[in-house]
C-alpha cells in the first residue's frame, strides 16, 4: 500500500501535482469534495433529528449551523456555509460535466475543457445568486 | 439529485410550500442523498483494492450507516410528514 502510494505521488506518478492536468484535477477535487459533503449531509441529518436537545454554548452554534446552513449565527460559521456552498456547486457541477460526458457531449481534449469551465462558470453565477439574494439572511435574524 | 437540491435550497431560503410538498421533496431528496453518498465513499475505498473480504465489509458497514442516517432524518422530518 505504501510502495503503491510512493509510486502514484512520486516523480512521474499520475497524482504528483507537477504531472496533473485539468481533469485529473477535477477527478481528484469531485472525490475529495464528496467526501467532504457526506459528512456534511450526515451531520446536517443527525442536527435536523436532535432538534429538541437542549445545547448551550458552541456546540449550540455548531447544531443550529449545520441545522440551517445559509441562516449563519457567526462569522465561524459563515465561512463553513460558504465553503459549504462552494463545494455543493463544484461537485453538482462537475457530475453533471461527467453524466454529458457519459452521454458524448464534451468527449474531446479540448471540448472536455470547455464544457468544464462553461459548467463551473454557471455554479459560479448560481452560488453568487444564492449570496446576493441570501446575504440577508446570511447575517442572521 | 441537483433538480431535488436547488428546490430544496430554495424552499429553506426563500420559497414557501405545503408541509407535505416540503416532507415528500425531504424524503426523496435524504434517500437520494445518502445513496449517492454512501455509493461515492463505497467506490473511493474500491479503489484501494481491499479485495473481495474487504468489499463486503465496507458495503455492509455503509448500508447501515445509510439506514441508521435515513431512520435519524425521518426522524427530523418527522413534524412534516404527519403534518402534512
Amino acid at each position: 500500500m505504501t510502495r503503491r502510494i510512493a509510486q502514484i505521488l512520486g516523480r512521474g506518478g499520475e497524482l504528483n501535482p507537477r504531472n496533473m492536468r485539468l481533469g485529473i484535477w477535477a477527478w481528484l477535487i469531485q472525490r475529495i469534495s464528496g467526501l467532504a459533503l457526506v459528512v456534511f449531509v450526515i451531520a446536517h441529518v443527525l442536527a435536523i433529528s436532535q432538534a429538541n436537545l437542549a445545547l448551550t454554548g458552541p456546540l449550540f452554534t455548531m447544531f443550529d449551523g449545520l441545522r440551517n446552513p445559509f441562516w449563519a449565527v457567526n462569522r465561524t460559521v459563515l465561512v463553513i456555509d460558504l465553503l459549504i456552498l462552494g463545494i455543493i456547486a463544484f461537485h453538482g457541477m462537475n457530475g453533471i460535466r461527467i453524466v454529458l460526458f457519459d452521454v458524448g457531449v464534451g468527449v474531446g481534449l479540448r471540448s472536455q475543457k470547455v464544457v468544464f469551465y462553461i459548467l463551473i462558470a454557471i455554479g459560479v453565477v448560481a452560488s453568487g445568486l444564492v449570496i446576493f439574494y441570501g446575504l440577508p439572511l446570511l447575517g442572521g435574524t | 439529485m441537483v433538480v431535488v437540491l436547488g428546490v430544496h435550497l430554495w424552499l429553506a431560503n426563500f420559497g414557501q410550500a405545503s408541509a407535505s410538498l416540503r416532507a415528500i421533496l425531504g424524503v426523496i431528496l435524504l434517500g437520494l442523498a445518502l445513496f449517492h453518498g454512501l455509493n461515492g465513499v463505497r467506490t473511493v475505498i474500491l479503489d484501494f483494492n481491499v479485495g473481495i473480504q474487504g468489499r463486503k465489509f465496507a458495503a455492509v458497514i455503509l448500508l447501515l450507516l445509510g439506514a441508521a442516517s435515513f431512520l435519524f432524518g425521518l426522524h427530523g422530518l418527522w413534524p412534516l410528514i404527519i403534518g402534512g
